[in-house]
């Protein structure tokens, strides 16, 4: 039981596929302009992750040696678009996922899910494998929303859509800044946390 | 088992692979009508806020089915026209038919290699004419929907969409409120070589055809603005049909007797013949 707590808690801290593996990077600068849309990108990642290397690991023993990073990608890519098609389907989720655009149907190329069918489903057995993918996409969806949070608040004045900095503070001259929207700024707050991240956890230092 | 083997590896891959294929077939077999019933909402939505009913946050917070029933209540006629202001068919009102992006689309190669075309025409009951634009952005299409007043000329409204403009720069064209709110009062002139201009570095100061240009995004704001031209001049002969009718009624008007009605009438048909 230790063994599975492990493998759920080192994606999130210090195997972090976007912190210490740095994976999954183009995405997590695209999806963080608002914290809605990195929400449901952190599920649907986590979605994608969990079930994909659940049914690669109930595969593993199946699976052509030669074709197999084929086979993944099929299976990848099924989850992947059972999750766009879900979400488009739903009236909740539509706007979502139209602001969200290419990025969820680009989850197929995030490292992080082929990453972790290779290092871990291919050769674990199911359960590991469906609780290390959730945690590794819990581990990336975290980041995303740190990253969303800031960029919303300072590039909107918004969280989750609803105005939080005070109308009066416009009136006396703040403005939103332009840059936290584009994604240079989501690349210099993910080196800042990585910094955090590094700092605190002195075993992620090289020597 | 030789899971290494030539054979194995083919029938392994033709299996899974056909497994996920019905996955897919299924699902989207299922979901399929909900897609098609958010999209519809979605293109209902944005005639409806470029008609000046309301903000497009509004419509989401109502959600699909009041949307739809807001339009159904408001719609007048919705018809489709070809480029000499005839109609050549029908949308149906009652059942909030409106045309989708992809038809949008097929009626712009239309426009562009000269083949016959089914233009829609939204007439709202409080006498706003909607139509619709498509075009090349610069990372793939956007279009939108333009309000016109019943003079065919004035701009009430307009709501512009984009599939994949860059967030912050080309996705203003949509995401901000006081690009799209520049519309509103500017007018549509045919008789100008460009009827209507969106220019960079600020709109001329008194030009009622023009807007500025969203800052930064250079490409999209051309693209848009040869989509509203390429589309406005498919429209014109409804538009100046349209200014022609309010000319016609407003004469009859003026008249005193029946002589004076007849010789405005046979003026009227000179003009439209020429």
């Amino acid at each position: 039981m230790g063994n599975l707590k492990e493998t759920f808690v080192t994606p999130l801290l210090k195997g972090n596929p976007i912190t210490v593996l740095v994976l999954g990077i183009c995405s997590s600068l695209a999806v963080t302009v608002e914290l809605k849309g990195a929400l449901v990108m952190a599920l649907s990642v986590t979605i994608v992750t969990g079930l994909s290397s659940l049914v690669c690991s109930l595969l593993r023993n199946t699976i052509p040696n030669r074709v197999r990073i084929i086979i993944q990608l099929v299976v990848v890519s099924l989850m992947v678009i059972l999750v766009d098609q879900f979400l488009k389907a739903f009236e909740a989720t539509y706007a979502i996922d139209k602001s969200l655009s290419v990025y969820i149907g680009l989850i197929i190329t995030n490292c992080i899910v082929m990453g972790r069918i290779e290092a871990f489903a291919l050769g674990n057995k199911p359960f590991p494998s469906l609780v290390d993918g959730i945690a590794s996409g819990m581990g990336y969806g975290a980041i995303l929303i740190i990253v969303a949070f800031f960029r919303e608040l300072l590039g909107s004045g918004t969280l989750f859509g609803l105005q939080v900095i005070p109308q009066a503070l416009y009136d006396a001259g703040y403005v939103n800044n332009g840059l936290v929207i584009l994604p240079p700024f989501a690349l210099i707050l993910l080196g800042c946390i990585i910094w955090v991240h590094r700092s605190i956890d002195k075993e992620l230092q090289e020597k | 088992m030789n899971t290494n083997s030539n054979a194995y590896t083919v029938i392994y891959t033709t299996i899974v692979v056909v497994l996920v294929a019905a996955i897919l077939a299924f699902v989207s077999q299922k979901l399929g009508p909900m897609q098609a019933a958010n999209e519809k909402a979605e293109t209902v939505s944005q005639i409806l806020t470029a008609a000046g009913f309301g903000e497009k946050e509004h419509w989401a917070e109502i959600g699909n089915k009041a949307t739809l029933d807001f339009y159904k209540e408001n719609i007048e006629s919705s018809i489709l026209v070809d480029i000499d202001a005839q109609q050549v068919g029908n949308l149906d009102g009652s059942a909030a038919q409106v045309y989708s992006t992809s038809q949008l689309k097929a009626q712009n190669y239309n426009i562009k290699d000269g083949s016959s075309l089914q233009l829609p025409v939204y007439q709202f009951k409080n006498k706003v004419m909607v139509f619709p634009v498509y075009g090349a952005g610069l990372w793939g299409p956007v279009w939108g929907y333009i309000a016109v007043a019943d003079d065919f000329k004035t701009i009430v409204g307009a709501y512009f969409d984009h599939e994949g403009e860059t967030p912050g720069l080309g996705g203003k064209i949509k995401d901000d409120p006081s690009f799209r709110a520049q519309f509103a009062g500017k007018v549509i002139d045919l008789s100008d070589e460009k009827p209507f201009s969106i220019v960079k570095g600020g709109a001329p100061e008194g030009k009622a055809n023009a807007v500025d240009a969203v800052t930064g995004a250079t490409m999209t704001s051309k693209g848009l603005d040869a989509a509203i031209n390429t589309w406005v001049a498919a429209y014109g002969k409804t538009l100046l049909s349209g200014e022609a009718v309010n000319a016609f009624v407003e004469a009859v008007n003026e008249c005193t007797d029946t002589t004076a009605v007849k010789e405005v009438l046979e003026e009227t048909l000179k003009t439209v013949e020429e």
